[in-house]
């Protein structure tokens, strides 16, 4: 989706470039013929909209979704147990140690 | 019942005020602004070479800056379905915030793609 959503910004760019070269070919074209400049061909103005209304939506939707912020929801649950270092667990020998069960702080 | 981490993967945090949670996902709020950073500056320049192109002069110019955040507001809206507190802690936050931060950008390109288009 977010590839999608680059060739359209690409595709939004390219046709903003291609409506500069005609401003600058009609530009050269008022100079032969002494005009002054007061707004671009008109289909240079619907080309500019279309360019501008591709990357809004390529703007919107490239940088990626909405994360929710509830910390109930669903997608926010803590699934990171085994990586948090209060919750490791490790397979060794103290094992084989027998429980002591009367172990008493030394101070 | 799992521990409060100190590290973990959401941090909590609390505000009162304006936010209408006790608590929220921050991490996830962090990643919600600089997506609509990135959107803003983006459309920033795009609007500056448009607004180049169609050879906006002085204040013409601003104002078209200004509809064109108002729009990215409206559009950001929609992306967010329409329910912001799930997204965001406050309205500000979508419809305030980075509406200054792209203007350097966009009279950037803008004196760019006009010179580019009108004066050489």
């Amino acid at each position: 989706m977010a590839v999608a959503a680059l060739t359209v910004g690409v595709f939004g760019a390219l046709i903003l470039f291609h409506a500069a070269y005609s401003t600058i070919q009609y530009k050269s074209l008022l100079k032969i013929t002494e005009d002054e400049f007061t707004a671009p061909p008109f289909n240079v103005v619907i080309e500019l909209f279309i360019g501008l209304l591709l990357c809004f939506w390529a703007a919107l939707t490239v940088p990626g979704k909405f994360l929710s912020i509830h910390p109930h929801s669903d997608e926010n649950r803590i699934v990171s147990l085994p990586a948090n270092l209060d919750f490791m667990i490790f397979n060794h020998r103290g094992k084989v140690f027998p429980l002591e069960t009367d172990l008493k702080l030394k101070h | 019942m799992a521990g409060h981490s100190g590290s973990g993967s959401s941090e909590k945090k609390s505000s009162n005020g304006v936010n209408e949670l006790l608590t929220f996902n921050a991490e996830n709020m962090q990643s919600n602004m600089k997506t609509i950073y990135y959107s803003r500056t983006f459309l920033s320049i795009i609007g500056g070479v448009v607004a180049g192109i169609l050879g906006f002069t002085g204040l013409k110019g601003f104002i078209f800056y200004v509809l064109l955040m108002a729009f990215t507001s409206v559009g950001l809206i929609a992306k967010a379905k329409f329910s912001i507190h799930t997204y965001f802690d406050s309205w500000n936050r979508v419809l305030i915030d980075g509406f200054l931060g792209g203007l350097m950008s966009f009279v950037l390109f803008w004196t760019f793609a006009y010179d580019i288009a009108h004066i050489f």
